[in-house]
């Protein structure tokens, strides 16, 4: 009897703790069983099994993420959805090279020590004013990250704010001050990241989205991307500063005590040293490659190129990249990217996209903004729901498929992706300061929907009078 | 005997969880270790928060959960329960999934330190299972199944320190029954008592106004064995609903101490059972005995 009893508990602990995958099986296997909607080819509604086991098993979590990306494989085999020799090809591509290469470089980066460097740098810009310490947080977090990734730059930036902030604990609290200095760094980094295509993992996974899933194939170079996301990381950066102010009124105007005290804590660094410029050498080498080599090399094989510099000067071992480069999330792009080129394959990227359009197609002809509206109404969500990054790689195709214009519709995805500035779990610099216990997920509201309505509109605009003002300076037509 | 404090804040709730655990071990002699179990970062994110908190421990911010394990350790310190040297970092130690610092043993019992990240009742299970502990010593969840999962599913005896306030003069509630863990809670329900110099209330309830066997020898077991180890009590025989008769009867100022049920574990895990729910309803702290 109590073995009995025990080994009932065991069991029903496991389904407790199981519980979404069991659902999610279930699910899947309801699926399965039922008649295939009208327009959609058995091929095409495997895939969408698949494709909504993949999205609840990355929401959910119940299985870590690597073993989502094995999944998909398989069952992308199992449901003859593709052969296998296909299904390994679509696995490896230049967009997951560029994200490995840019992790691998982020850690590179990162191990160099050069926040502090960046802590006199913005000390000095900025002075002791909130306002204007509030507006270097921004600006600087927001072009950093669009060029050597986000976490790259929350890395850097964060350590700078959050011991500002503790400097400046006086007697009182000043729960304001604190969120204003976080969410600086926090929504700086998450906006400026949509600045070209190596701000984030998911500008790279557009871009193959792009060269893959659309007829044709929408071509976009670095540089290209950046003069038409730019504007966007300017007029955030801007509204960012003003509207974070409008949120969380400081309880002081002045910093000196904190800044004085980060000033000593930074003030042994002496002057730069070898290794600190050639790490930015060989960054600025990237960087010049990616603009001027990239549609000669791709950007994922100059990505792992700087990485294979910093290995090969010694800057960083193997062994620290090995250690802290996240190879679980790299295998999960992969499959994502795979499972979006079967979406394409067998058509069931097309049938969500019109099945969702045929929703509102009274209003469609009379409003051409309503597609666009709906992409950054999916994206946000789901951004808030799943992560910045994922969002992009199992929500690319459909958008692509939804009508207007695919690449005004991928670069709206890719924008509209960092717009998680509701939840603690959109991007890491928004998880960190939430898990520091200094910000409140109230704080993420507060700010939040200020920062959706303005990122939206903002959006809006550029779509309808920027994009079509550029046209000349792109392929995309 | 081993007992587990899980703190998830430094604010005051933690702070008397803290106090009323320490208490309670010190009677026991227990070694004591302080848990304190963080939400664990979206799986895709995982790694450039990783990555950040690297650069974020060379500036001496370390990870949340190790200002409130420090904040822990500094009032364990105070009263004399943790051995007289530094929180220091350094002396962290990663093993299988938990985070450990190491700490010297003090003259009779030894302090420990853990940080876990994840799911609540799934890192509590783990690090029961981990070290064997006797008593799980925690902040009353405010989802009422999280409660009934927590005292389903941890192996061991489980004290949910609800509403309680260091200043008041506590009394005890012992529920008494025919379940296996009734003995176990009177036994421990007299060092407690020691502990806090607390009255003992025995109470006993039957849905009906007639006793069954069991329950009538579990009470006239419980009243002998107070008599014979000499603590101040009271023994009720009462009927009507147990588990308001329990809330009623403790109301704030009493700890109700009762066996974790026998019986079936699906149906308790759909509909729970009298401890579950006296630990759901009642507003004070509820210690339940495996």
């Amino acid at each position: 009897m109590k073995f009995a009893n025990e080994l009932t508990r065991n069991i029903l602990f496991w389904v407790q703790e199981k519980r979404w995958l069991i659902i999610i099986a279930l699910l899947g296997l309801v699926m399965y069983q039922l008649p295939y909607p009208d327009g959609i080819s058995p091929a095409g509604y495997r895939t969408l099994i698949l494709g909504i086991i993949v999205i609840s098993l990355i929401i959910t979590e119940p299985v870590p993420l690597p073993a989502v990306a094995l999944l998909i494989a398989v069952l992308e085999v199992a449901f003859h959805i593709a052969p296998a020799a296909e299904v390994a090809k679509t696995y490896m591509n230049d967009s997951v090279f560029f994200i490995m290469g840019s992790l691998m470089m982020a850690v590179a980066i990162v191990h160099q020590g050069l926040d502090t460097r960046l802590a006199l740098g913005i000390i000095q810009l900025t002075g002791n004013k909130v306002k204007h310490i509030v507006l270097g947080f921004t600006c600087i977090s927001a072009l950093l990250s669009s060029f050597v990734g986000e976490h790259t730059v929350v890395a850097l930036m964060l350590p700078v704010g959050l011991s500002l902030v503790r400097n400046c604990r006086k007697n009182k609290p000043i729960p304001n001050l604190t969120a204003l200095i976080l969410f600086s760094i926090a929504y700086g980094s998450t906006v400026g990241s949509i600045g070209t295509p190596s701000g984030g993992a998911r500008n790279a996974i557009m871009l193959e989205y792009w060269r893959t899933i659309t007829d044709g194939g929408v071509t976009l170079t670095y540089f290209q991307w950046i003069i038409m996301a730019y504007p966007m990381v300017i007029i955030g950066m801007l509204s960012t500063t003003f509207l974070l102010q409008l949120a969380f009124k400081p309880e002081f105007k002045s910093m000196d005590t904190a800044i004085r005290r980060l000033k000593i804590h930074v003030a042994h660094k002496g002057k730069f040293s070898g290794n600190e410029l050639l790490t930015i050498l060989i960054f600025a080498i990237v960087f010049f490659c990616w603009i001027f080599l990239n549609e000669r090399y791709g950007l994922g094989i100059i990505a792992i190129g700087g990485a294979f510099l910093y290995m090969a000067t010694g800057l960083v071992e193997w062994k620290q990249v090995s250690r802290d480069t996240n190879w679980g999330v790299i295998l999960l792009f992969a499959g994502a990217i795979s499972l979006g080129v079967q979406m394409k394959n067998t058509g069931t990227a097309l049938w969500i996209g019109q099945s969702l359009m045929n929703q509102f197609s009274p209003f469609i002809e009379q409003f051409s903004v309503i597609p666009y509206l709906l992409n950054i109404f999916l994206t946000t969500l789901l951004s808030n729901i799943m992560s910045s990054s994922g969002t992009v790689a199992v929500l690319g195709p459909i958008t692509l498929s939804m009508g207007g214009d695919p690449a005004y519709m991928g670069m709206t995805t890719a924008i509209s992706s960092a717009f998680g500035y509701f939840s603690a779990i959109a991007a890491p610099a928004c998880m960190i300061i939430y898990s520091s216990g200094l910000v409140k997920m109230t704080d993420f509201l507060k700010a939040g929907w200020r920062m959706a309505i303005m990122s939206t509109i903002t959006l809006l605009l550029i779509y309808k009078f920027y994009w079509p003002l550029i046209i000349g300076f792109t392929n995309f037509k | 005997m081993k007992f587990l404090i899980a703190i998830k804040n430094t604010k005051k709730e933690s702070k008397n969880i803290l106090e009323i655990g320490c208490k309670i071990a010190e009677g026991f002699s227990a070694d004591l270790t302080i848990c304190y179990i963080g939400k664990q970062s979206k799986a895709l994110i995982e790694g450039d928060v990783n990555l950040a908190r690297k650069t974020l421990s060379e500036w001496n911010i370390h990870h949340p959960g190790l200002e409130v394990l420090e904040w822990a350790f500094n009032i364990l310190k105070e009263k004399g329960f943790a051995p007289n040297s530094d929180f220091d970092v350094d002396n962290l130690v990663e093993e299988k999934g938990r985070i450990r610092m190491v700490l010297s043993k003090t003259t009779n019992y030894q302090i420990g330190l853990v940080l876990r990240e994840g799911d609540l009742l799934s890192e509590l299970n783990k690090e029961v299972k981990h070290s064997d502990f006797d008593i799980v010593i925690m902040g009353s969840p405010h989802r009422k199944r999280m409660i009934n999962k927590i005292s389903q599913f941890l192996d061991t005896s489980i004290f949910f320190v609800k509403n309680f306030n260091p200043n008041w003069n506590y009394k005890i509630l012992l529920c008494v029954d025919d379940s296996r863990a009734t003995k176990r809670a009177v036994i421990l329900s007299t060092r407690i008592s020691k502990q806090f110099d607390a009255e003992i209330t025995s109470l006993t309830v039957s849905k009906t106004s007639l006793f069954g066997k069991g329950y009538r020898n579990a009470h006239i077991w419980a009243e002998r064995y107070l008599q014979r180890i000499g603590i101040p009590f009271n023994s009720k025989l009462l009927s009507g609903n147990p588990v308001e008769v329990f809330v009623n009867e403790a109301g704030e100022d009493h700890i109700i101490i009762m066996g974790k049920a026998k019986g079936n574990e699906f149906l308790k895990f759909i509909w729970g059972s009298k401890p579950i729910h006296t630990a759901q309803r009642a507003n004070c702290p509820v210690l339940l005995v495996n």
